[in-house]
């Protein structure tokens, strides 16, 4: 094979399945700003009347509003308690770390089927069934390996000297830590922060178990509405959590430039 | 091994004095909580998988037993391993690109990579019922060419079920590639071509084998996962595509039985706990956190 053969066709294949990738995004966004009445693509013309059904209409903004509540408390959960144990896994010498760290990560490779029946039949004795506190609970195990992996790695590549310096011209250890390194690494715990969030409220499954009927968030709207209408309007929500998304990274990114050009 | 530990415990005499007591303090909390959310439930749907009437391993004689469940295993087994063969060959070429790529091209290829990982799984699943029906984009166009005169019954069968899965994990199947073809020693392929291999022998004899063990990795990771889909055969699925998850949560919402959706769980989590076991094992969890470096 010649070297410029096999390059075109290298290319070839990574845009093809960067279009595979990015395509089925772009028929949702498109179909959202929809003018007609049925989910077609190209759209007949465009139009924001699917956004405005979604405005209106007071189901589908609390569901949006419980999975922000959602998102934002499993979010917190997950970064307060994993920012902790990231500490403890990049700086110590534990036994059993490989036990520990993959304890953390087993939200992730656990069926989300599986952690829903799970989940649900733990909360009906406890009374945490339909409860906004209880789903948060559940989610915050899920959201933690993102906080704890990417607090992690700014962890290990942020400058440890500048918190040894401290330390040696007097400054409490803790001081040190919350005030020297905790700066430093905070565009990871946020960029981890996030993931969680969105992880939230994209995770149908434990939601459908905890916060299945009367104030259901978003995904699971989503999810019904999928199975029933035919109308863009699915596709305008599924946009709005598109843009929950993109700006949640975008604020991430704009900590993150912000922070570099503080410290540089 | 850190100046934390043992300038803390100057500052601190007493309990803290012992080195092991901070990191433990750190971990505690995390712990705690998903013993609690986590553990503790996973406990209780096995025990309930038992314990129905009295204690009975009625829930798993008929797990084994009933060829609904051999059928729909069978599938789940078939699906998920179709799918992860097809991601681990899409996403080969673009895993290698982003490692010899330059700084930008790779960011722009990874920005490409991400986008759909941020992307909710129904609306991707969805975006294929758009696209595939036989008034979809896909027909609409080899119909308005002229290839076909039917539209190709492309929806609700394997291939769409497969089709959108694919897409699904395939940006966790680059991504883990990746990170597993960066670790490779790139000198070893410099050195093959100053001894005069041209690039394609130097990526089959050296780049290829070496990056074998991060694709069986991946490989792995990717199979636990496609391995509990719901969305996407529950949508663009026919009966015959019903995978585990939705049996189970069919069991569970609709027939109410919940020893026996347990029992289907605790299966279900059995196989994904030894497949993620012996992921452990061979590509350490660990790495993660940057393994045994401090």
């Amino acid at each position: 094979m010649s070297a410029t053969a096999g390059r075109i066709g290298l290319s070839a294949a990574v845009i093809a399945v960067i279009v595979y990738l990015i395509f089925p995004v772009v028929v949702v966004v498109a179909i959202s700003f929809s003018a007609g009445n049925f989910l077609r693509f190209p759209p007949p013309g465009l139009s924001l009347r699917w956004y405005e059904t979604i405005a209106n209409d007071p189901e589908w903004i609390s569901a949006l509003w419980v999975s922000v509540r959602v998102g934002a408390i499993s979010a917190a959960i997950a970064t307060l308690l994993g920012v902790p144990a990231a500490f403890a896994l990049t700086r110590y010498i534990i036994p059993g770390k490989s036990l520990l760290s993959a304890l953390i990560l087993c939200a992730l490779v656990t069926p989300p089927i599986v952690t829903a029946l799970s989940t649900y039949l733990f909360f009906v004795p406890l009374g945490l069934v339909n409860t906004i506190i209880g789903l948060s609970c559940a989610h915050a195990v899920s959201g933690m390996p993102f906080v704890v992996i990417n607090t992690a790695a700014s962890l290990r590549s942020a400058d440890r000297n500048l918190e040894r310096a401290a330390i040696v011209h007097g400054a409490h250890p803790l001081w040190a830590v919350m005030r020297i390194t905790l700066p430093i690494i905070s565009p990871g715990i946020v960029i981890g922060a996030i993931f969680a969030f969105v992880h939230s409220t994209h995770e149908l499954l434990v939601a459908t178990f905890v916060l299945g009927g009367v104030g259901k968030p978003v995904a699971v709207k989503i999810w019904s509405g999928v199975q029933a209408t035919t109308d863009p309007t699915i596709a305008a929500a599924s946009t709005i959590l598109i843009g929950l998304a993109i700006l949640t990274f975008a604020s991430a990114t704009a900590t993150q430039a912000l922070a570099k050009r503080r410290s540089a | 091994m850190t100046a934390l530990a043992p300038a803390m415990a100057a500052a601190r005499p007493g309990l803290l004095s012992r080195p092991s007591t901070v990191p433990a303090l750190l971990l505690l909390p995390c712990m705690i909580w998903i013993v609690f959310f986590f553990l503790l439930p996973l406990a209780l749907m096995c025990w309930r998988s038992l314990a129905s009437e009295g204690f009975s391993l009625a829930a798993y004689a008929v797990l084994f037993s009933s060829p609904l469940y051999g059928k729909v295993m069978g599938t789940t087994l078939k699906m998920a391993s179709i799918a992860t063969v097809c991601a681990l060959v899409l996403a080969y070429p673009i895993a290698y690109v982003l490692t010899v790529a330059g700084g930008k091209l790779r960011g722009l290829i990874l920005l490409f990579v991400l986008i759909p990982y941020w992307v909710d799984i129904i609306v991707r699943s969805f975006s294929w019922l758009i696209m595939l029906g036989d008034n979809g984009l896909i027909n609409k166009t080899l119909i308005e060419l002229g290839l076909l005169r039917e539209p190709l019954p492309l929806l609700y069968n394997m291939f769409s079920v497969l089709i959108a899965m694919v897409q699904i994990v395939l940006p966790i199947t680059i991504v883990t590639l990746f990170g597993a073809m960066l670790r490779i020693d790139r000198t070893l392929i410099a050195a093959a071509k100053i001894h005069g291999a041209s690039e394609w022998q130097a990526f089959r004899t050296v780049f290829f084998p070496l990056s074998l063990p991060g694709v069986y990795g991946a490989g792995l990771l990717v199979f636990i996962l496609a391995f509990g889909f719901y969305v996407t055969p529950a949508l663009l699925g026919s009966p015959k595509e019903t995978m585990i998850a939705q049996t189970i949560m069919i069991e569970a919402s609709q027939l109410l039985d919940w020893a026996q959706a347990s029992a289907a769980g605790a299966v279900l989590l059995a196989i994904t706990t030894s497949i993620a076991a012996i992921y452990n094992r061979y590509f350490s969890l660990d790495r993660l956190w940057g393994g045994s470096e401090p």
